[in-house]
């Protein structure tokens, strides 16, 4: 095990909790030495951890003012709205077509397992909403669109924790998990589809609407 | 076994420097070493940290003299971490998810304790000894259970039944349980092809909980070796003596059972050139005994034990007795000394660092009879101070912070400790935590202290190991030479015995009236006027450790055999933690495929890890087998660091139609450039 790589990978996931959680806030500037010392880490493994979140677009690199975290504001918002909102959708009908008794089990299961999170625990909804969404990106058995889909899924639970003192996780919420796992299981593919853009273009509304007000 | 693990090649990276480490429970030991001309440059010693045993390694790896970092090619080391970890319990929360096995079953037979984990779940599923389904998964159920556990767990480990003959039900559990947690998970095919159920499941729960132990302290080592600026592969020792990459070993800690044994073994091979010798390590705790045959190191066929575990580990097979340089000097309830089994700091030693313990031994000796109990020998002290805020000084109870404060002073013997606690009982000072977590340490007579009185040992405090030996003899109204006398046929006795039940196999009784006792006794003694019986050891022994040289000979003339102390015996186990061959092994399992009644073969499955295929005709199946594992042992072995490997294919027979074809690749380990 080469210590740069567990530390790498240790730096990665504790920056990129920050940048999602909003620690480090969009269009922070980001001084490499000061992470470093404070997550006690050598400098290598920070670099190469702030080069993978690059990768993930949530640190934006520029030749001369050096690492900010990436902004987000209505134009980003609405082109990775258009982008979700069409390969989710695809994903969910490619799931109802194609996904194994044991995809669905795993769908359920994570279906069973949201009603049970009280609602103030906001963050093991957001991993298990999360979850949920990589699960039919699997099930659609298609290994592309699952790896672009997780490519993308820091950007959206970044946006999730910008709206999230307005954006309460809702009832309706389950409710339209549920649905649309009834749709796979069923394999109506028309109607999964339509769901889960419908899911995700709600989500976007909202955000839109909390980051309007707040500017 | 056809193979042999040779040393490095003649010429092999001529000048390249290896460094090798053993965490002994007394020592951890580092030797570094010339890997082409085989000779020993340096060695260091320093003292096993058992709280963490980074410590120890990280004060060897920082004192060892090495003229240039960038020489050293590569470190290996053995460690006991795994095996102390179970044993104290250590290790990390495991759930045990076992599919297809029979509740009754287990219940009716007590073999839930054996699972090495208090969370275990049943579920169906599983598959039969033919690799048909016995019953559908039920997977909706694992899961169910899953999200209950999952934020009371730290790593889940699987077992289904007959997975070594079809792993699919643990591949599916695979599958959807990093779907909805992400907690790590060890199948159990991947760590065993035997068919054992119960022993699969208890190894696949112990290498879970020690996934986390054995990472920590990879990266510990690795930043140590950072410190040091040495930039080379590191290896850790098997409990067969074999080598793996850190990263392997990472991911499979149970194979590092009795890795320390199986070093000190393979490093008296290496040292002393012989290929046959029944190889004894004296340590300051324990002693270990195990056998090189054929320049290899010979191996348990029924699996690892630790603790009260039976795995399906692959390991030397060793016997470890708790006797050592370091065994605490006591008597039992009929005033008879006795050796161990705990270990004590030898008081030469504790007189060295406080030379009041010297004073006070000296107005001891002084005394009257009654005053020179026993109790008077054992000393209590301080190893370290606690830091005021810290959480482990917050942690501490009202009765420990007392005994660290009358212990703030320097050391005391026990009934002094006592008197001023005002406690009857050593028990009632509730010490066990202060021990366990190394605050406070115990000091005592031991065998190392006889070695300074007689002159054989030279490095401490002689005259205070003379005064209390003095002490005891009084006590005893026994001369010191007579107490001493004693002790080395005590000690020569127990590692006799040792290693007449390990090769044998069989138990001694302790009666009188026993024929096997007799002969066992008479032996040492040959008390009998007329009947002489002895044992003849038909290979030599080498002696591995420090107290070896003077333990051993009686030994070796009570097995009528030679002893050989190859030159840095003191070190072997260190020389034998980078001596091992890297070695990488996969087995593959070929059975019948059966109608659905059983009654007619259709054709054969060749089973790997990862994929079945399937032949209408045994040979093909086999020599597909033959092949295919040839080819995974091979790349594997590359992979985690042998330079042109070896493959040796073997073949048996399981009955009913099963067989199993195992390749081992064999190499040196490829030094960095």
């Amino acid at each position: 095990m080469e210590l740069v790589r567990v530390d790498t990978q240790r730096a990665y996931q504790q920056i990129r909790q920050q940048i999602i959680e909003l620690t480090l806030p969009p269009g922070a500037p980001i001084d490499e030495q000061a992470l470093a010392a404070e997550l006690d880490l050598g400098p290598t493994p920070v670099r190469e951890a702030l080069r993978l979140l690059a990768h993930d677009e949530l640190v934006t690199v520029t030749p001369h003012h050096g690492l900010y975290v990436s902004t987000v504001g209505p134009d980003e918002l609405a082109q990775f709205s258009e982008l979700r909102l069409t390969l989710e959708g695809l994903a969910a009908r490619l799931a109802a077509q194609r996904a194994t008794a044991d995809d669905l089990a795993v769908l359920d299961a994570l279906c069973q397992a949201l009603p049970q999170i009280p609602a103030e625990e906001s963050d093991r909804l957001l991993e298990v909403d999360g979850r949920f969404h990589q699960a039919i990106a699997q099930a659609a058995h298609n290994r592309y669109l699952a790896r672009t889909l997780n490519h993308y899924l820091g950007q959206s639970q970044r946006l999730w924790h910008l709206a999230q003192p307005q954006l309460s996780f809702l009832p309706a919420a389950v409710e339209e998990h549920l649905a649309l796992t009834v749709a796979i299981s069923a394999g109506e593919a028309e109607r999964a589809e339509r769901l889960m853009r419908a899911h995700v273009q709600e989500f976007y509304d909202r955000v839109h609407h909390i980051l309007n007000h707040a500017a | 076994m056809t193979e042999r693990v040779d040393g490095p090649a003649p010429g092999a990276a001529s000048g390249g420097l290896v460094l090798g480490i053993d965490t002994g429970g007394t020592y951890t030991d580092g030797v570094l070493l010339d890997y082409g001309a085989r000779t020993v440059l340096a060695t260091h010693k320093s003292l096993t940290t058992k709280r963490d045993f980074s410590l120890g390694i990280e004060a060897v790896i920082e004192g060892i003299a090495i003229p240039d970092a960038a020489a050293v090619k590569m470190v290996s080391i053995s460690t006991t971490l795994a095996t102390n970890a179970i044993a104290e319990g250590k290790g990390k929360r495991v759930a045990l998810l076992l599919v297809g096995y029979d509740p009754d079953l287990i219940k009716t037979f007590k073999m839930g304790r054996r699972f090495a984990t208090p969370h275990y779940f049943y579920f169906a599923g599983g598959h039969d000894l033919y690799g048909r389904e016995k019953e559908p998964l039920d997977l909706a159920a694992v899961l169910a259970k899953v999200n209950e556990l999952k934020n009371q767990v730290d790593a889940i480990a699987i077992s289904a039944y007959f997975s070594p003959l079809n792993p699919e039900h643990e591949n599916r559990l695979f599958e959807a349980v990093s779907r909805v947690c992400d907690l790590p998970i060890v199948l159990g095919h991947q760590l065993s092809t035997k068919l054992g159920s119960v022993e699969r499941a208890t190894t696949a729960a112990l290498n879970a909980s020690l996934l986390a132990v054995l990472q920590d302290f990879v990266v510990a080592v690795r930043r140590a070796m950072e410190r040091r600026q040495i930039d080379a592969p590191l290896m850790v020792v098997r409990g067969d003596g074999t080598l793996m990459s850190d990263d392997f070993a990472a991911r499979t800690p149970v194979e590092t059972i009795h890795s320390g044994p199986a070093a000190s073994a393979i490093g008296g091979r290496f040292l002393s050139g012989l290929d046959d010798a029944l190889v004894i390590d004296i340590g300051g705790t324990t002693t270990d005994i195990a056998l090189v045959q054929d320049g290899q190191v010979a191996v348990s066929e029924e699996g690892a034990r630790v603790g009260d575990y039976k795995t399906a580990v692959r390991a030397a097979n060793l016997l470890s007795i708790a006797l050592g340089g370091d065994s605490h000097l006591h008597l039992d309830r009929q005033r008879e000394v006795r050796v161990g089994p705990e270990r004590v700091v030898p008081l030469a030693y504790l007189a060295q660092q406080y030379p009041q313990v010297r004073e006070r031994l000296f107005t001891l000796s002084r005394r009257t009879w009654t005053q020179s109990a026993p109790d008077w020998l054992e000393y209590w002290f301080l190893l370290r101070q606690v830091p005021a805020d810290s959480a482990t000084a917050r942690a501490l109870s009202v009765s420990e912070r007392a005994l660290l404060n009358v212990l703030a002073e320097g050391p005391l013997p026990l009934p002094e400790i006592r008197e001023q606690l005002g406690l009857m009982y050593t028990a009632q000072l509730g010490a066990e935590e202060l021990l366990r977590q190394e605050l406070i340490g115990k000091a005592g007579l031991t065998p190392t202290d006889l070695l300074h009185v007689e002159g054989r040992h030279t490095l401490w405090d002689a005259e205070a190991a003379g005064l209390a030996l003095e002490i005891l003899g009084r006590f005893l109204f026994r001369e010191p030479e007579e107490i001493r006398d004693h002790v080395w046929a005590e000690m020569t006795r127990a590692i006799v015995r040792a290693t007449v039940i390990f090769l044998s196999g069989k138990k001694l009784a302790d009666s009188e009236l026993d024929m096997g006792y007799w002969f066992f006794d008479n032996s040492l003694t040959q008390a009998h006027p007329h009947l002489e019986t002895q044992f003849h050891l038909r290979c030599p022994i080498i002696g591995i450790g420090a107290p070896a040289a003077v333990f051993l000979p009686a030994v070796a003339e009570a097995l009528h055999t030679e002893l050989i102390l190859p030159p840095h015996h003191q070190v072997a186990n260190a020389v034998g933690a980078i001596a091992g061959s890297v070695m990488v092994a996969d087995e593959i399992l070929i059975y019948p495929r059966l109608t659905q009644e059983g009654l007619e073969v259709l054709g054969y499955y060749v089973q790997s890890s990862n994929a079945r295929h399937e032949y209408e005709e045994l040979d093909d199946a086999l020599a597909h087998a033959r092949a295919l594992s040839q080819e995974r042992a091979l790349g594997a072995a590359v992979r985690a660091g042998a330079d042109n490997p070896e493959v040796i294919v073997e073949e048996s027979s399981d009955g009913l139609d099963t067989y199993r074809v195992r390749a081992r690749a064999l190499g040196s380990p490829r030094l960095a450039h």
